[in-house]
């Protein structure tokens, strides 16, 4: 994670810190049977209950019955308006899809929504979104929604995987599991939760010894296909490493203290210097690059440790 | 290991009647090896009969051509079944036993009572261990008295069961029929070879039948193979093979003997030249190909042990392989009074196929570890569900092998070396060790364990499909009789009688002063009270689990509680999948009683119940009550089943880091690290504050700055990589 972490973020000119609002829309479509019914039902409010103490948080549910095209429109719409360009916007998908080798639809009550119409609500929105599409056949969704910048998650590596799903189990995990959070910064980011999830549902069939029946990818370029493993050679994973899903600590309060301010560029300065040194791995002899790494670690252990005064 | 390379290669007496004469010809000149058998064929192909032209075919080499002809000759006598049976014998000869069958079957179904057919029939199922092998050839003879091909399949049967005076008479009926039996020859050989006679006179009559039959020697090599006498066998099959090259079944059987016993070398060059001498069975091209992947694993020595791990899990295993292994040994050392020679060779498959071909050349293999004599094969952890099986239970079963085979030289009967293996398993810890399984309770109660005398035939010849799981019952419970009646001593001894060569009925007569007769009875006696219940209420307890199954579907906690405690002990062995007691525990945490939930879990556990998923609630309900020590002791229980749950390591690791267990908790937090984490830089500060406790601070430095180097912003890491740099 810290590749994409300090330095990138100061190329990008972002952080994980800014205060603004994140408006989280969860949809939990149609089960088909009790079984699915109460899954899905039950992922959908886990992640309303997580996402409760977020701050400046929207949050909206859309389960069973009430997760109705002209509902998601509405609520949909409702957000374009009031979201602002450095907003955030989070899509949870939860339930089954279906694709048809052109298009993908999400099951709901009534006429299912296609990934286009989704697209057309969208692109309306003006914040940085995140579409975590935990559907089956949700690897379908990629090509009709990608968009520089804008991170999709699918459960699945394309439309013609079409069984259900348990990705969006794990995804959740990812939210409850301080694990997740492979960085310590107290901020668990699309990235982070992808990588857990992803890593939870192989392991699931590993165990089982069962042929898998989803692959989990991810792509935020908004060209060419999703990835299981983001890396700095596919490019993938630079807007998804900086997209916060989730704070689990008192980083935002520390962020908006003023008086933290100069501290805080330092942390950040030292932070870049950890990941330079880092990229120049490779080319050092071990003891020369543990030794840097350790006075620089040692440097940036004591300005947390003012910070947090 | 199979048996093809002792049968389709002589065929003489009745049979010929049935075949054209100038086949009957050649074959009988190969049955006495005879220089001009080779023109004799190649003039066949020549021949304007089909059927005699296939065989010239077959017997010079081409056999591409000769499936061919067959084929097209089966075609076209739809109604005769001779054909089918040649080509049968073709196809057993070249090691392809399913094709052989669907020929024998087909003659069968064009007439049941052609003997070749049920011969060829009968060879099938010999070689493939198969209990009907014998009711096969006793139909063949009926068919036709004469057939003596069918008495040796009755002799080697017989002789592969350990009940060589059987084998004996069947191979003298067989040379009554034909004093020519060349087979018959090999067995007696074989039996004197068993014996421990250095040579045997039944190899040089063979031999002056037909001087280059080589086939004499591969027989008693399989016979020392399947009596776990590998460096003997091997030494057979090299004579057998120095008589007569062109034996590619016993040269195949020579590579993967080689194998097995680690000569890994010289095995790559004898499977490499059957294969490239057109002999490409299933057997030679799957041991070529598991050798290929050697290069992936890795080897661990120390002076009495050689791990060979996969190298994607040697840094997890090795962590907990590497001790059990020792503490194995040394158990044994002291058990047995016997001190092994050389180190021992313990190699791990994390693919179940992998395994198998190592140990018969073949995939599909059922069970979990091999012994060959210093070389132990078995699956890994890994290679199976979470919860099938106890990996710590089969090292230390293999490895009472190794023990058992080098101290009678190998020459110990099957059940006696797996039944003393079975207990040892349980000796070892009372929760390791296979249960009585549902199909041991059916066939005790159809009466199906057999007497201590005929035991092997269990192992080798099964009649029905549990009978070798119900041997290995068996076995264990023998010597859990033995040891409890007459004490542990008597089983050390009884390893030293069969290695001075007694059989079983000796032995039994010598130890304990009886009959076998009457030592199965005092068995029985002894056995029966035991598993009364479970016999007498097992027809019950399975209906009304199902019903309790529906209960817990329903949600009546209540009403699933009732059924489940009235059924509990009618089967407390039964710890598998939907036990009563995971069920009990279920209920009772449905109603919200988390005492008794737990006490069910504990019964579960203790009963050897190897579920993961209900080991780890367990230990979640000890810790909620503050248990830590019975958590940690649930934990490292589920250590020995399943190593790969990256979560139980951690949460192991936290314990013994409460419980002032530094040590244990160095190796939880390493085994994280070896499973590569999810979080590595959890698992690297958990490991260096266990360095730490255990007053290694250079490793915890090293430790938390390879925790930072992960997440540089982790805080706890960073007070510890203060503290610690402030020591400096």
């Amino acid at each position: 994670m810290r590749i994409f972490s300090a330095a990138l973020l100061l190329l990008l000119g972002g952080s994980l810190l800014q205060a603004a609002d994140t408006y989280y829309l969860t949809i939990a479509g149609l089960g088909g049977e009790q079984e699915y019914e109460q899954r899905f039902a039950g992922w959908a409010s886990d992640f309303d209950k997580i996402l409760k103490g977020e701050p400046n948080a929207h949050i909206t549910t859309l389960s069973g019955a009430q997760a109705t095209r002209a509902n998601i429109e509405a609520k949909m719409g409702e957000i374009a308006k009031q979201a602002k360009a450095e907003d955030s916007f989070v899509l949870f998908l939860i339930g089954h899809g279906t694709y048809d080798e052109n298009e993908y639809k999400f099951n709901i009550p009534g006429p299912d929504i296609s990934a286009t119409q989704l697209g057309v609500l969208l692109d309306k929105i003006p914040a940085k979104q995140a579409i975590i599409d935990m559907s089956s056949a949700s690897g379908g969704i990629t090509p009709i929604l990608q968009r520089p910048k804008r991170v999709i998650v699918t459960a699945t590596k394309s439309g013609t995987e079409k069984n259900a799903t348990v990705f969006a189990r794990y995804f959740v995990e990812a939210l409850r599991d301080p694990s997740a959070d492979a960085d310590k910064n107290e901020i668990i980011t699309v990235l982070e939760a992808f990588r857990y999830a992803e890593g939870k549902t192989a392991k699931f069939y590993d165990e089982l010894k069962r042929l898998s029946t989803e692959h989990p990818l991810i792509e935020d370029t908004g060209k060419g296909d999703g990835v299981k493993s983001a890396t700095v050679e596919n490019g993938q994973g630079i807007v998804a490493g900086r997209f916060a899903l989730l704070h689990t600590g008192s980083a935002v309060a520390i962020a908006n203290n003023p008086e933290k301010q100069k501290l805080l560029k330092q942390k950040e300065d030292i932070e870049q210097q950890i990941d330079e040194l880092k990229y120049r791995k490779a080319s050092m002899s071990v003891p020369d690059y543990r030794g840097q790494l350790s006075k620089l670690l040692v440097e940036l252990a004591k300005t947390q440790e003012a910070l947090d005064k | 290991m199979t048996m093809r390379l002792f049968w389709g290669v002589i065929l003489a007496g009745p049979l010929f009647a049935q075949l054209p004469e100038p086949v009957a010809k050649c074959q009988a000149l190969l049955h006495h090896g005879d220089p001009g058998t080779k023109a004799c064929y190649q003039a066949l192909i020549r021949s304007t009969d089909s059927l005699a032209q296939a065989e010239g075919l077959w017997h010079t080499g081409d056999y591409k051509s000769a499936n061919e002809l067959f084929r097209a000759l089966t075609k076209s006598r739809e109604k005769d079944p001779v054909s089918r049976v040649r080509w049968g014998r073709m196809f057993l000869e070249r090691g392809q036993a399913p094709d052989a069958k669907a020929e024998f079957d087909g003659a069968l179904k064009l007439n049941p009572d052609y003997a070749p057919a049920l011969l060829g029939a009968a060879i099938v199922a010999g070689e493939q261990f198969e209990g009907a092998a014998i009711k096969n050839a006793e139909k063949a003879l009926k068919a036709d008295p004469k057939l003596y091909e069918a008495e040796e399949v009755i002799a080697r049967v017989q002789l592969e069961d350990n009940s060589p005076a059987k084998a004996a008479e069947a191979a003298q009926r067989a040379l009554t029929i034909s004093p020519e039996a060349l087979d018959a020859m090999a067995i007696l050989a074989s039996i004197d070879l068993l014996n421990d006679k250095r040579d045997s006179p039944w190899f040089a009559k063979a031999l002056a039948v037909n001087p280059s039959y080589g086939n004499a020697y591969a027989i008693a090599a399989h016979f020392f193979m399947i009596n776990r006498r590998y460096e003997e066998g091997i030494a057979q099959f090299r004579k057998a093979l120095q008589l007569d090259p062109n034996l590619p079944a016993a040269r195949s059987a020579l590579g993967i003997a080689l194998m097995q016993l680690g000569y890994e070398e010289e095995a790559r060059k004898e499977l490499e030249t059957t294969y490239n001498g057109g002999y490409q069975n299933l057997e030679t091209v799957n041991s070529l190909r598991l050798m290929d992947t050697y290069k992936d694993y890795v080897k661990f020595k120390t002076p009495r042990t050689i791990l060979m791990l996969h190298k994607k899990e040697a840094d997890l295993l090795k962590l907990y392989f590497q001790p059990e292994f020792e503490r194995a040994l040394t158990a044994y050392d002291q058990k047995y009074k016997f001190k092994l020679s050389k180190p021992v060779q313990l190699e791990v498959y994390p693919n179940h196929d992998d395994f198998a071909v190592r140990t018969l050349g073949v995939p599909g293999l059922g069970i979990l570890g091999v012994t060959f004599g210093y070389v132990v094969a078995m699956d890994s952890p890994s290679a199976r569900p979470p919860g099938q099986w106890h990996w710590a239970a089969t090292m230390w079963h293999e490895l009472s092998h190794v023990y058992v085979l080098e101290m009678t030289n190998h020459k110990v009967p099957r059940w006696f070396t797996e039944g003393l293996a079975v207990y040892e398993e349980t000796a070892a810890s009372p929760d390791w060790g296979d249960r009585l399984d549902p199909g041991t309770i059916s066939a005790i109660k159809g009466k199906k364990l057999l007497p201590v005398a005929e035991l092997d035939r269990g192992f080798v010849h099964p009649t029905y499909p549990e009978q070798v799981t119900v041997s290995y019952y068996q076995g264990g419970q023998i010597c859990t009789f033995i040891k409890e009646k007459w004490g542990y001593d008597k089983l050390v001894s009884m390893i030293h009688d069969f290695g001075a060569s007694l059989t079983t009925p000796q032995v039994i007569e010598k130890e304990f002063d009886l009959k076998p007769e009457e030592f199965d009875r005092q068995f029985n006696a002894w056995h029966d009270p035991r598993v009364k219940n479970q016999v007498e209420h097992y027809d019950d307890w399975r209906k009304r689990l199902r019903d309790m199954g529906t209960l817990m579907k329903d949600k009546k906690w209540d009403e699933a509680i009732k059924e489940g405690e009235a059924i509990r002990d009618f089967y407390p062995e039964y710890v598998e999948m939907n036990s009563v007691y995971e069920r009990l525990s279920e209920a009772h945490a449905g109603k919200g009683d988390k005492t008794k939930a737990l006490a069910e879990l504990e019964r579960y556990s203790k009963l050897g119940g190897r579920s993961p998923e209900s080991l780890k609630q367990l230990s979640e309900m000890q810790l909620e009550q503050g248990r830590k020590k019975d958590a940690a002791a649930t934990l490292e229980r589920l250590n020995f089943i399943y190593v790969e749950d990256e979560s139980v390591h951690q949460r192991l690791g936290a314990l013994h880091m409460d419980l002032n267990n530094p040590a244990g908790a160095v190796r939880e937090y390493q085994a994280v690290l070896a499973g590569k984490p999810l979080d590595p830089a959890s698992a690297h500060f958990g490991l260096a504050l266990a360095f730490k406790a255990t007053n290694r601070v250079g490793d915890a430095k090293e430790e938390v700055i390879s925790a930072l180097e992960a997440a540089p912003g982790f805080k706890p890491a960073q007070k510890l990589l203060l503290e610690l740099s402030a020591k400096e």
